[in-house]
């Protein structure tokens, strides 16, 4: 039984920077406010993907209170289509990135009722191809990343079980991608890069098979990912960025290795990263915050224990407590 | 809501006035409104095309197709838009459409993409238009080379030469071009397939060349450290069986010890013998702790009802089992004859008994099941090839070892990695006695005596590699070790003693799994709230909190729970309603202890705890419970 809340620690520097906890509250409650911003309108398509973001930062922060929960689930009913799958915002058309958040967030909200579930299923088990990859919609471009978003939904769903999936060929596929430095890429012979590592590892983690992995090797190329400014990169000889914090750690955490970095390290460089004036976190120091960073750097730091913060499982990226109630917790 | 990457933060402008804070707001204004416009006159056409169901003429079709060209432009990530435009060409251009003017249309969309690359690189929708004009073109053109001869392997080869050649270019242009050493790696073995054995060594070593020279000229390069590992390959040790014992009668429970963390891809077979012949017995299988998936140590029960005889036999072979490490198997199927007789009640019931490999019949088994049995020079040669690796490879450890060491103090971001191999190198070492070198070679044997206490202390352990093979210990001493977690113990089947003194211990976990446990020593940890020491009596049983039963005394002196005072807690799990778990908790003080302590050793007078009993200390914690869900 691991906790479900970090716990106070008496170790961190008490002039190091503080997560500003209130304040990035702050920020995700003011997202939807924006309407004279161009940016508000020319960013529609992932206001799906946006609430999933903004409200599993809120529950990390302990304030999942702070946006509406009625109105977030009346909008994402409005965002399913007729074969069940959803778009990124209402009457824009359906993808499984898109999905997968719906899923998600209704699920954290415990509102799964609000939609039709077995049309969820159909849709997405309809883009499983003959080799085993998921596409991410109708026109068939095929990425790693769409095989994780159709395991995740269909594990937090229940329902791998389905007849109509072939998961065997599935974890084949996987294997393919698999590279000679012990990474992932995005399709077989594609280069490793972190994000498409985590969703590999977790896909293997939800299939239970992390014996395809060398976990050592892995563990070692995910552990190089960090810079001498302690943040991390997603591949070599590339810039460090906020959201790699939460790809790297989380496949650490589901090897057993997060050890591997250096914490103290890595945190100052997330909470560097924050926004002190508006809230929210960039992608490194001095840039422009967004919501996507913010919920990654959040849950990045819930991952490597920091104090007051709501714990994350680091399959689902959402909050251990919600993949503890539907009975999914691997620990 | 943005995930927009590498954008600079402007400072406040200061000098901005009022006046040109307007402006640039109604200018902004006016870009939302014109952008807003364009959508709602593109989906109209879109609703009323799906309303209608009818084709639209070539006009609407043109407007339509320009209004996605305005709207891309501006948010090229707007993927339904993309979405739209390819209908509009699929639908309506394209269709009935000769090669040549296919071809126009697709270069046109080529140049388009481009161009709205060069101004959009990270839209990752645009990336994947571009993807699809390309997929189409080359499904086109696949579909125009029908009629023409397929291409000879020759050819094949020869592409797959002249991609390997440019990645030499590439590398030698610069030596950190990661994606070039990538894609090498991918085409060395597609043009390995072909060489003779003459071939490929020579390849081997220009590689080795190749490599070398970049890892000289640019040491701080990653992307030739990375591809030289690769090319010495990984050791491809096998799995090992370290032993195999009956623990349990009416049901019969056996366990096996495997010295990594498997998994049983298929279930291995335990028989009884009825007339000579091996009747397979039911019952399951599950390894020790939390997920009984996978471990080092599994144990078999019975399903009750049937008889079994005096001996029983379990076979495991290599396609049964698989491990976390990449390639490693069994080396074959391994065979044991257990004995199933209770000679002595006492030492069995309740307790395990000794771990003990009756038989090993490999030999037989592999003639069973048709392999030839494999003489590899007399037995004394063999163990003298064991003799001399086995020296040979202490000097290897060794110095690695130290090379860790180094590495702990030069590469301090990844400090705990290196301490993880040095613990690994240094546990091996040091239990090396206990396995006859069994790492080394398939065959394993176990001293016919083995030593029930092994002295760990202050060795610089991080972790318990393989629990496994401290499975048959008594006692075991870490004392002084920098180990964070006391889950390897839930694999300690015989275990009485452990000591676990300065370590950094912040929970308890695996005791639930801990049969033998009697005492744990567990003084000068990190250990800050009760909590973290019920946590490890307790585990998740299809979705809910459950307990288990038992007794043993855990010595948590000096740990911040105790707020620094000393002494011995006894806990006692015993409570039987769900929802709260309650310890009890005999306190005495440090001094007491040791004088009680004393008197045993002088006297052999097992002391009484109630009789010396200072306090009594109950401590509850309640539990959330949680309904799994189906």
């Amino acid at each position: 039984m691991l906790p479900l809340v970090n716990g106070s620690s008496s170790t961190l520097d008490p002039l190091a920077p503080e997560l500003l906890m209130d304040l990035h509250v702050k920020y995700i409650q003011a997202l939807d406010t924006k309407k004279n911003d161009l940016e508000y309108w020319l960013t529609e398509h992932l206001r799906v993907n946006g609430i999933y973001w903004g409200i599993t930062a809120l529950q990390i922060l302990g304030h999942p209170e702070a946006l509406d929960q009625e109105q977030i689930v009346e909008y994402l009913v409005k965002c399913q289509h007729e074969n069940g799958g959803f778009g990124g915002h209402i009457d824009h058309d359906t993808h499984i990135l898109s999905t997968l958040s719906a899923v998600q967030v209704l699920i954290t909200y415990d509102r799964l009722d609000a939609i039709n579930v077995d049309k969820v299923v159909d849709y997405v088990v309809s883009l499983q191809n003959e080799d085993g990859s998921f596409s991410g919609d109708s026109w068939g471009e095929t990425d790693t990343r769409f095989i994780f978003c159709a395991i995740n939904c269909l594990s937090l769903l229940k329902r791998l079980d389905d007849k109509r999936l072939d998961l065997p060929k599935t974890i084949d596929y996987i294997v393919r991608c698999r590279n000679f430095d012990g990474g992932f890429g995005s399709s077989p012979g594609g280069e490793s890069h972190a994000a498409q590592v985590y969703v590999c590892v977790g896909t293997l983690t939800i299939l239970n098979a992390l014996h395809h992995i060398d976990a050592d090797q892995l563990g070692w190329w995910l552990s190089e990912r960090q810079l001498k400014n302690g943040g991390l990169n997603g591949r070599p000889e590339k810039l460090e960025d906020v959201c790699y914090s939460w790809w790297v750690l989380s496949s650490l955490s589901m090897m057993r290795r997060v050890h591997w970095i250096d914490a103290p390290k890595l945190t100052l460089f997330i909470l560097e990263a924050q926004d002190t004036e508006t809230g929210g976190i960039a992608d490194r120091p001095g840039n422009l915050p967004d919501v996507f960073h913010t919920n990654f750097g959040i849950a990045g730091l819930s991952l490597l224990g920091y104090p007051g913060l709501v714990a994350v499982d680091p399959v689902y990226c959402m909050p251990r407590h919600v993949i503890q109630r539907i009975g999914l917790d691997k620990h | 809501m943005e995930c927009q990457h590498g954008q600079k933060k402007e400072k406040a402008r200061s000098s901005e006035t009022p006046e040109t804070l307007r402006a640039s707001q109604e200018y902004e204004a006016l870009l939302v409104r014109e952008y807003r416009g364009l959508k709602d006159k593109l989906m109209d056409i879109v609703y009323s095309k799906k309303r209608d169901n009818e084709a639209l003429g070539i006009q609407r079709l043109s407007y339509a197709f320009r209004l996605t060209t305005s709207l891309l432009n501006r948010s090229p990530d707007y993927y339904t838009i993309w979405n739209v435009r390819r209908t509009i060409l699929q639908e309506g251009f394209l269709e009935g459409a000769d090669a040549e003017k296919a071809d126009q249309i697709y270069s046109h969309e080529l140049m388009f993409v481009q161009e709205n690359l060069k101004l959009n690189p990270k839209s990752y929708f645009m990336w994947n238009h571009r993807l699809h004009g390309w997929d189409y073109r080359r499904y086109i053109i696949r579909q125009m080379d029908l009629q023409v001869p397929k291409v000879s392997s020759e050819k094949i080869l020869e592409r797959v030469q002249s991609e390997f050649d440019y990645t030499t270019t590439k590398i030698s242009q610069n030596f950190s071009d990661y994606s070039a050493w990538h894609n090498r790696s991918t085409l060395l073995g597609k043009l390995a397939v072909n060489m003779t054995e003459e071939e490929r060594q020579t390849t081997v070593d220009s590689e080795f060349d190749l490599v070398k020279n970049a890892i000289y000229t640019d040491p701080e390069d990653q992307s030739a450290w990375l591809y030289h590992l690769w090319l010495i390959g990984r050791e491809s040790r096998n799995i090992s069986i370290l032993g195999s014992t009956a623990i349990s009668f009416h049901p019969l429970e056996i366990v096996v010890a495997f010295d990594e963390i498997v998994k049983f891809l298929n279930p291995p077979t335990v028989s009884t013998m009825v007339n000579h012949l091996p009747v397979p017995l039911a019952g399951e299988w599950k390894a020790t702790g939390t997920d009984s998936t996978i471990g080092t140590i599994w144990i078999f029960q019975q399903a009750p009802g049937a008889e079994y005889g005096p001996t029983v036999e379990l076979v495991v072979f290599e396609d049964d089992v698989c491990s976390f490490r990449l390639g490693a198997r069994l080396h074959s199927a391994v065979c044991f004859e257990l004995e199933t007789v209770e000679k002595d009640l006492s030492k069995i019931s309740g307790r395990l008994g000794r771990l003990v490999v009756v038989k090993n019949l490999m030999c037989d088994v592999t003639k069973r099941i048709g392999h030839g049995p494999d003489p590899d020079g007399t037995l004394d040669t063999q163990e003298e090839n064991r003799r001399k690796h086995s020296t040979q490879a202490k000097l290897l450890d060794d110095e690695c070892i130290k090379l860790q060491e180094k590495l702990i103090t030069i590469d301090t971001l990844r400090q705990e990695r290196y301490e993880d191999r040095r613990t690994q190198l240094v546990f091996e070492r040091e239990t090396l006695h206990l396995i006859k070198d069994g790492k080394r070679f398939p065959e394993v044997e176990f001293e016919e005596d083995l030593p029930r206490s092994l002295d760990l202390s202050m060795r610089g352990l991080t972790h318990i590699p393989t629990s496994a093979y401290l499975m048959h210990l008594h006692t075991l001493n870490l004392d002084s070790n920098a180990i964070t977690s006391t889950r390897f113990i839930r694999n300690l089947l015989n275990v009485r003693h452990v000591n676990l003194a300065n370590n950094m211990i912040k929970r308890l976990e695996g005791l639930q799994h801990a049969p033998s446990l009697e005492i744990l020593t567990l003084e000068n940890n990190l250990i800050a709230k009760w909590e973290d020491v019920v946590a490890g009596f307790v585990f998740w049983s299809e979705g809910k909190l459950a307990r288990t039963g038992g007794y043993a005394k855990v010595l948590l002196g000096n740990n911040p729970v105790v707020e620094n005072e000393g002494g011995e807690y006894v806990l006692e799990k015993r409570w039987e309603d769900v929802g709260e778990i309650g310890l009890e908790i005999q306190w005495k003080p440090e001094e007491l202890r040791l004088a009680e302590e004393a008197l045993v050793a002088a006297e052999g007078v097992a002391g009484t705890s109630e009789s010396h009993i200072e306090a009594v200390r109950r401590v509850s914690t309640t539990v959330v419970e949680f309904d799994a869900g189906h």
